[in-house]
């Protein structure tokens, strides 16, 4: 009969806890080159002229000619020099030398034409300025290109730093093969990991460690935990695998570093321009001074949110003056409702026999936490006398009924960095451009025009021409800003300066060591 | 032992009674924010806690009992009436008319019930349907998912007893169809699928709350249990008394229903409950034995 004593009991349970604590040492000494980092979605085969993979994974592959820097600024990328003509009707590009796909395919003057070729001028794509606007490619040099337009697009420089369509394949890829000029390169993908190793060619900054493996973790619970558990690196960034700031809190107060910075894209409450209701400028007045933003962004993005009132951060270029974030006023909102013909109370308002009733359409497919928003909303607005039924719908049901403006009140979110703001202006407040399932702000023949305008006016006056658009959304109370959420990630202490890459469309592991 | 039938019906009468007398139970607005109470424990001001908004836990228990209360009688009303005029008639007319309304009960059983729900939510959610609310969306689909079982009990009681020489005897005594139908053949439909309501009422709690789970039921600020669970789900980590209050409540009644159900169908019900029940069956088998006698003599 076995004998169990005191001493051997211990000396058990230290044996076992040491076999057991084997596997992580080995684990880590595993990936001891490799940042694993959450994505919320497969990459798939990254192809450049679809829209199926995740777009957050591009960037570590492909090159741009030109790159999205910090606060907007304009960096070098395929190209190292770029003149805009003095009539804005052509830009020429100097490329870099010594550039190579992976493939060892050289990338010239050839090479980028084909590349523009594949978009430019494409009718898919013409929700991109300098696609619509372009008339040919000239090859001054083996290494330097002229892009002709058929009219100015000041935004053209900008709109060449975004995703896809944009960036740099290699002409002889096969289809389904993803090759760049890229500080990285894709060895496997698969529905559930993408694993990227260091291109050792790569003509810039070479990443500090060899590997980095990309695992699809839907769920933003579990990829909490996954980093609590040491199997991923980093998680986070709106686009890559979202982490919401509840989480962000609690993985803080257990060592995680967490990593916050002011954000690009904007929360917005739409106004249904169709809605009679809302057509009247008073209750748009009423819901807009009846919320407290500060509230918002503290008791729900639990202050990793910036409470405004302006369409764009200051994050994103040529974003307007600021508009002070107005305190909440229910007495000022009852008053604009009493101004506009409105009879009520706290209780109830009504004008001409009709009850001021709204509905106001939520989808947590469509966006995450948007129903928790929307029932503090309600609880504002319901302080006003302002009573808005929320309906909350499937993914399906808002890509049918936003495009239609079926809803009195909804949720919309700028689209941020590098696509704004002639992105979210050009798609979102303009009557004629095509937005598909995504939907309107807010459109009006008068702002038609004022869009038109400042998204054509180029060089100093295009401050102005912007800030008129802002003003007439502003004075006409068109849109309700609420919040500017932050960029939120966290970090395995094993990981060592990170620091956020330029957009939420991009992979951290610029200046990232390895611990 | 002998009393342990009662113990299954106290949670369901407790979750029946709290739904009636809510407004008087509940301590605060369920649907008051306050931001300077957000996630608070237990305490003498809020006796469970506050949730994300500072909304009183314990107010929106109780309002969610009598949200579920409200919804599931709604429904199990609507369809045990469509169930049993649908099925009775079936059995009771016969022929090809029996054949193409069995067929529509086949159809309607071979799907899971919250399947249907699920699936006519979707059609509800659509242009067409915008001047319903919520609510009344989920009634209706949970209604609609709902009747076929009803149908094909009350089918199954209408064929067995017109087999009965009682029923042949009343025919040949003049007795009119809505005469047999409503005195001898209803009260036996009524007592089936009344017991088997009752257990199915559990489920139908279980359904409404999956619904607004899935955010397809209750809208805000109606507090509603299945709602409070995906909503505390956020919080689960630091808080998750959110999701396990509202947990608790719904695993009690739906327990306490289906065992409730269970008891009926084993005749072990406390004797007065039973007798309340089955009541409408005895009269009727008395008003079986009257006619008879009367055809003998």
């Amino acid at each position: 009969m076995l004998k169990l004593d005191r001493r051997s009991f211990l000396a058990t349970t230290a044996g076992l806890s040491f076999l057991s604590v084997l596997p992580r040492v080995a684990h880590a000494d595993g990936h001891a080159d490799t940042l694993r980092v959450a994505i919320a979605g497969e990459t798939g085969d990254l192809d450049l002229l679809q829209n199926v993979s995740t777009l957050s994974s591009y960037s570590a592959v492909f090159d741009a000619l030109i790159h999205y820097g910090p606060g907007g600024a304009l960096e070098p990328g395929l190209a190292t020099a770029w003149t805009i003509a003095e009539d804005g009707l052509s830009i020429s590009f100097d490329l870099r030398e010594g550039v190579s796909f992976t493939d060892g395919t050289p990338f010239d003057a050839t090479a980028a034409e084909w590349n523009l070729k594949r978009w430019m001028g494409v009718a898919d794509f013409s929700w991109i300025g300098i696609a619509d606007n372009y008339d040919n490619i000239t090859i001054d040099a083996p290494n330097k290109i002229t892009v002709k337009l058929k009219r100015p697009v000041p935004a053209a420089l900008l709109e060449l730093t975004i995703v896809r369509p944009v960036r740099f394949l290699s002409p002889k890829a096969a289809a389904g093969q993803p090759i760049g000029t890229g500080p990285w390169i894709v060895e496997s993908y698969s529905s559930t990991e993408t694993v990227l190793v260091r291109n050792d060619a790569y003509w810039g900054e070479k990443p500090a460690f060899g590997r980095m493996e990309l695992k699809v973790v839907p769920d933003e619970l579990a990829r909490a935990n996954a980093l609590r558990a040491g199997e991923l690196d980093v998680i986070g960034g709106d686009w890559v695998a979202a982490l919401s700031p509840r989480r962000a809190k609690a993985l803080e107060g257990e060592g995680m570093t967490i990593v916050a910075e002011p954000g690009t894209a904007t929360t917005i409450l739409g106004f249904s321009p169709k809605s009679p209701m809302m057509q009247d400028k008073a209750v748009r007045d009423a819901i807009f001074m009846g919320i407290d933003r500060a509230a918002v962004a503290t008791v729900l993005f639990e202050g990793y949110a910036d409470p405004t009132a302006d369409i764009f951060p200051t994050t994103v270029p040529t974003a307007g003056a600021r508009t002070p974030v107005p305190a909440r006023d229910v007495a000022a909102a009852q008053a604009a409702l009493t101004a506009g013909g409105w009879t009520g109370d706290a209780s109830g308002w009504a004008k001409d026999g009709a009850a001021l009733e709204i509905a106001f359409l939520v989808s947590e497919e469509s966006f995450p936490g948007s129903r928790r928003i929307a029932e503090m909303i309600q609880g504002m607005l319901m302080e006003v006398g302002v009573k808005t039924n929320i309906e909350t719908v499937d993914n399906a049901t808002m890509h049918e009924r936003r495009p239609n403006f079926d809803y009195d009140l909804t949720f919309f979110a700028t689209y941020g960095a590098p696509y704004d703001p002639h992105g979210s202006l050009g798609a979102s407040f303009v009557t004629a451009s095509d937005t598909g399932p995504d939907g309107k702000i807010y459109v009006h023949p008068d702002l038609d025009a004022l869009v038109a305008t400042a998204l054509e006016t180029g060089g100093d006056s295009r401050q102005g021409a912007m800030q008129a658009v802002y003003d007439w959304l502003r004075d006409n109370t068109a849109a309700c800003p609420l919040v500017v959420t932050q960029r939120l990630w966290a970090v395995n202490p094993r990981v060592k300066g990170f620091t956020l890459p330029a957009t939420d469309y991009d992979l951290p592991f610029k200046g990232i060591t390895l611990g | 032992m002998k009393n342990w039938p009662w113990a299954i019906l106290a949670p369901a009468l407790l979750f029946v009674l709290i739904g009636l007398f809510a407004p008087w139970i509940m301590t605060h607005d369920p649907a008051s924010q306050d931001y300077s109470a957000l996630l608070k424990g237990p305490s003498g001001a809020h006796w469970l806690g506050t949730d994300y908004l500072g909304r009183d836990m314990f107010s929106r228990i109780i309002g969610g009992a009598r949200t579920s209360l409200v919804a599931m009688a709604f429904v199990l009303v609507a369809a045990l009436a469509i169930g049993v005029v649908i099925g009775s008639f079936a059995g009771y007319v016969g022929g090809k008319t029996e054949l193409v309304l069995i067929s529509v009960i086949d159809i309607a059983l071979a799907l899971p019930s919250l399947v249907i729900a699920l699936a006519l939510m979707g059609v509800f959610s659509g242009e067409n349907f915008s001047w319903m609310s919520d609510y009344w969306k989920m009634i209706v689909a949970l209604t609609l998912a709902w009747w076929a079982n009803y149908a094909r009990m009350s089918r199954a009681v209408v064929v067995a007893e017109l087999q009965q020489p009682y029923i042949e005897a009343a025919r040949v005594m003049g007795a009119s169809h809505i005469w047999i139908f409503t005195r001898h053949i209803l009260p036996h439909v009524l007592g089936l699928v009344v017991v088997y309501a009752s257990a199915d009422a559990g489920a139908l709690v279980l359904a409404i709350a999956t619904l607004s789970f899935l955010g397809l039921g209750v809208a805000p600020p109606t507090p509603e249990w299945g709602q409070m669970l995906v909503d505390g789900m956020s919080y689960i980590e630091e808080n998750p008394a959110l999701v396990i209050i509202p947990g608790l409540a719904l695993t009690a009644v739906v327990v306490s229903f289906n065992l409730l159900g269970e008891a009926f169908a084993l005749q072990k019900v406390p004797r007065a409950v039973r007798g309340r029940f089955l009541a409408r069956k005895k009269a009727a088998r008395a008003a079986e034995d009257a006619a008879r006698k009367e055809v003998e003599a």
